[in-house]
């Protein structure tokens, strides 16, 4: 709800943001400074325009080169530079089937971060899913010539379902496996290297009064970075699931928060608490161990949630939505840090984790082959808040040394394959511990009557 | 009082003296306005006295003076004023009242006219363009940077290219007023329809409306019936806006009401200013046809204040009258300077016809009506955990 005088928030951490809106702008959201500071609206990449809407987005934050990938309404997809906003190439996405793009519109796009060992560094790989359910993956090479064109050299095509619509996708972390869901289609997760479907879920029995709720899954995420086989799915009759591949088949813990459907899920890194946002913007977060919900996150925000955003390294969310506010709130508090008015309804947000270490290494934007004067004006502004930014870094080593424990756990950021190997490893022996747990609690969410959140 | 009287000073006493012989009426008038002044300095207030008689009169006393000396500020006031007139001076300013709606803070959601995403042709117009563009060009790029909502669902009908259909349907058991108060939507919104509502679902409505090229479906709620809800759904796929209805008066309660007649009515869209509010607006909008018959003299007027949105029928006529001619224009004629043609004074006289209610938006959601799984733009919402407001307005929130 807008509001006639302005929340006394405390203001937010140093921190970067990219908005991703219905007009098909993309807006930079940066707060600056010490705790405390008000995030502002720095730069407007793309002219507003209602039919290249923008319909889903993936970010690929490497220290270098950091690049994000955009999918418009015209069935067209960006890949844009992360630093300066400057198109890199586009790819248009028109379906073989002849199908107009308002049937078949693209629902889900990842960009991946690891690259493959042929590759060179100026190609990238992307997966595309479609609502009539097709799946492209497609690695593509941007040439040397102007911006804009570029050469798919490898594509693979799938169709991950026969009939209905898919209306969330989501890659895990390792890259290697990818869910689908949707109106109509069962959570079914993928095996990307092979295309092979390797689970698909099973719909809950009727209720007692032997009514079937129909199959209507609106956002689903893995619940923790480094395990694929945990999924948290919302659907559209405001349920939250918890699904176990190596478990069983339908889910493991199940129940409802609000009256409206859930329209966003988002994990934490902690790898059990679930962020969950719905259609009349209640936002939540939700320990999945036990299915308890642990609190609201309390403002004035009466729109549909669309996306919500973790701060890979501070305690921080974002949420946007319909109603075209940028909302940081802390996680700890579950306090509203602070809101930004951006005219627009939202699509999509994500944090830009390298925005510190952007401000100590001003050499990155040398890579990039655009425009010198646009390379220009970013250093003068990099260096600008130089000062700033040192005095944030050094605190924010305290911070680094916090998260350690739980980064450990996580396993590497990395994401080569050896790397994945030994994460696989790792994970077996976790696997080990957490099984009997896991079947305590399928256990109890058996006999357990389903809880009402609200 | 005697005593009193002794107290007050000897100029008052010498005024005595001097006033004794003439009128004891005027003598008493002085005692009394002695006495207020003791009053005012020994500040005895009329809730201090105790004989109800006695506080009573004090308390008419008190406030005829009020009265007065308020008459007395306004006479100046006016004097001031024509005396600025007479001579030329620019007038002083006049007063504003403080209102709760004037005094309202603008938030950050207000449109302004030269909001660059309002409008998507934004970018034609070049600065520079509009440095070597005429004056009349400008006021027309600037009316196209108003008018180039172009975004949302309604820009197709308010950029004329459809008539707009309406749809109205009630809800399943309708009885009284409710069809009083369909019949007379139907006479204000031209080309509306009425469909009776039978069992079906207000779904399968929306998706026969849609077949039939219905632009929007308005229902009509009653309950106890008394109409208390009214839904305008926008197609096909355009928001859907829910309102609380109350304060109806059909057109048969309202005194001296007139008819009116079928010409398309003018429309009159007040407050809305906010983002939320514009896209109410525009859903409002989009239910008239977007060219007026002027011959038709008949407005529709939906006003918002405070969130209400209050919506009122009317027609007008502007009658030519002679102005009478008061004693000082009499006056003037005799001075010889003048002129002797007759003043006309074009006078607007409204009537009002058809319903009026006021509406109070609920909920706004995206896409067409669906209760279970549909999103939100906007809900209102009732947040139990309150802090002390700090100013007047953020008692209330004003989303319109």
């Amino acid at each position: 709800m807008p509001r006639t005088t302005t929340l006394e928030c405390p203001g937010c951490p140093s921190l970067r943001a990219l908005t991703f809106d219905v007009l098909g702008l993309i807006k930079v959201v940066e707060a600056r400074g010490k705790e405390g500071g008000a995030p502002k609206v720095v730069e407007r990449w793309g002219e507003p325009d209602s039919s290249k809407c923008v319909l889903a987005a993936s970010i690929n934050d490497r220290k270098r080169d950091p690049l994000f990938a955009v999918a418009r309404k015209t069935d067209t997809i960006e890949v844009r530079s992360l630093v300066n906003g400057d198109l890199r190439f586009t790819v248009s996405n028109v379906s073989d089937a002849g199908l107009p793009p308002e049937d078949d519109a693209v629902v889900g796009l990842h960009l991946f971060a690891k690259q493959k060992l042929e590759q060179t560094s100026r190609s990238c790989t992307l997966l595309t899913c479609t609502t009539k359910g097709k799946v492209s993956m497609r690695s593509i090479e941007a040439n040397e010539s102007p911006a804009g064109s570029a050469s798919i050299s490898s594509s693979r095509t799938w169709s991950v379902c026969a009939s209905g619509n898919i209306f969330c996708s989501k890659v895990d972390e390792s890259e290697n496996y990818a869910l689908f869901g949707g109106k109509g289609v069962e959570v079914n997760m993928w095996d990307l290297e092979n295309c092979t479907k390797i689970w698909t879920a099973k719909s809950p029995p009727k209720n007692s009064l032997s009514i079937f709720t129909p199959t209507w899954f609106t956002s689903a995420t893995f619940l923790s970075k480094d395990d694929h086989r945990k999924i948290v799915a919302g659907t559209n009759s405001h349920q939250v699931r918890l699904y176990d591949i190596s478990a069983q088949r339908r889910p493991v813990i199940s129940f409802d928060f609000r009256e409206t459907p859930i329209k966003a899920v988002a994990q934490d890194l902690n790898g059990y608490t679930v962020y969950i946002g719905n259609g009349s913007g209640d936002l939540a977060s939700v320990d999945m161990r036990t299915g308890k919900l642990l609190g609201c996150f309390l403002g004035k925000c009466s729109g549909s949630i669309r996306s919500i955003a973790m701060h890979p390294e501070l305690p921080v969310i974002a949420s946007c939505g319909l109603d075209s506010y940028v909302r940081f709130w802390d996680i700890k508090t579950r306090q509203l840090l602070s809101a930004v008015y951006l005219k627009q309804h939202l699509t999509n947000i994500f944090f830009d984790s390298n925005f510190d270490d952007e401000a100590l290494k001003p050499a990155v934007a040398d890579t990039s082959l655009n425009s010198q004067s646009a390379n220009e004006t970013e250093i003068r502004d990099k260096e600008e808040t130089l000062p700033l930014k040192r005095k944030n870094a050094s605190k924010k080593d305290g911070r680094h040394k916090k998260k350690k424990e739980t980064k450990e756990n996580e396993g590497s950021g990395d994401v080569s394959i050896e790397n994945d190997r030994c994460n696989k490893k790792a994970l077996k022996e976790n696997k080990g511990d957490e099984k009997p747990k896991l079947k305590k609690k399928s256990k109890r969410s058996k006999c357990e009557v389903v809880e009402d959140a609200s | 009082m005697g005593g009193k009287r002794k107290k007050s000073g000897s100029e008052a006493a010498a005024e005595f003296e001097t006033d004794y012989e003439n009128e004891k009426y005027i003598n008493k008038e002085n005692k009394k306005q002695k006495k207020l002044v003791e009053e005012k300095k020994g500040e005895i207030l009329p809730s201090m006295i105790k004989n109800k008689e006695k506080r009573s009169a004090v308390h008419a006393k008190l406030k005829q003076e009020k009265k007065l000396e308020k008459r007395k500020k306004i006479k100046a006031r006016d004097a001031a004023e024509k005396r600025a007139l007479e001579l030329g001076e620019e007038p002083p300013p006049k007063n504003v009242p403080r209102t709760i709606e004037n005094t309202r803070e603008i938030d950050e959601t207000v449109c302004k006219p030269d909001d660059e995403e309002l409008s998507v042709r934004v970018n034609a117009v070049d600065v520079n363009d509009l440095k070597g563009a005429t004056n009349l060009e400008l006021r027309r790029r600037r009316k196209k940077l108003f008018a180039g909502n172009d975004a949302d669902e309604f820009s197709a009908i308010l950029k004329r290219e459809h008539t707009p259909k309406v749809l109205i349907t009630t809800c399943r058991f309708n009885s009284s007023r409710g069809p009083a108060f369909v019949s007379e939507l139907l006479s204000v919104i031209p080309n509306a329809q009425y469909y009776k509502r039978g069992t079906h679902d207000l779904k399968k409505i929306v998706e026969y409306a849609k077949n039939r090229d219905f632009t929007s479906v308005m229902v009509v709620h009653t309950n106890r019936r008394e109409p208390d809800a009214l839904v305008i759904i926008g197609l096909p796929d355009g928001p859907t806006a829910h309102f609380k209805l109350s304060k109806l008066v059909l057109r048969k309660d309202i005194k001296n009401h007139g008819n009116p007649t079928s010409h398309e009515p003018e429309l009159v869209l007040t407050n809305f200013t906010t983002r939320l509010g514009h896209r109410v607006g525009r859903l409002i909008q989009a239910l008239f046809p977007q060219d007026p018959n002027f011959r038709g003299r008949r407005v529709v007027t939906f006003h918002n204040q405070r969130d209400f949105i209050f919506f009122r029928h009317h027609r007008y006529i502007f009658e030519s009258k002679e102005s009478k001619q008061t004693d000082s224009d009499v006056k003037k004629a005799k001075n010889g300077k003048v002129e002797k043609a007759p003043q006309e004074k074009v006078v607007a006289r409204l009537q009002e016809c058809g319903p009026r209610f006021t509406l109070k938006l609920i909920s706004l959601q995206h896409g067409t009506f669906d209760t279970k799984g549909g999103e939100y733009e906007w809900v209102h919402k009732i947040i139990l955990k309150h802090r002390v407001p700090t100013t007047e307005n953020e008692v209330r929130d004003h989303p319109l």
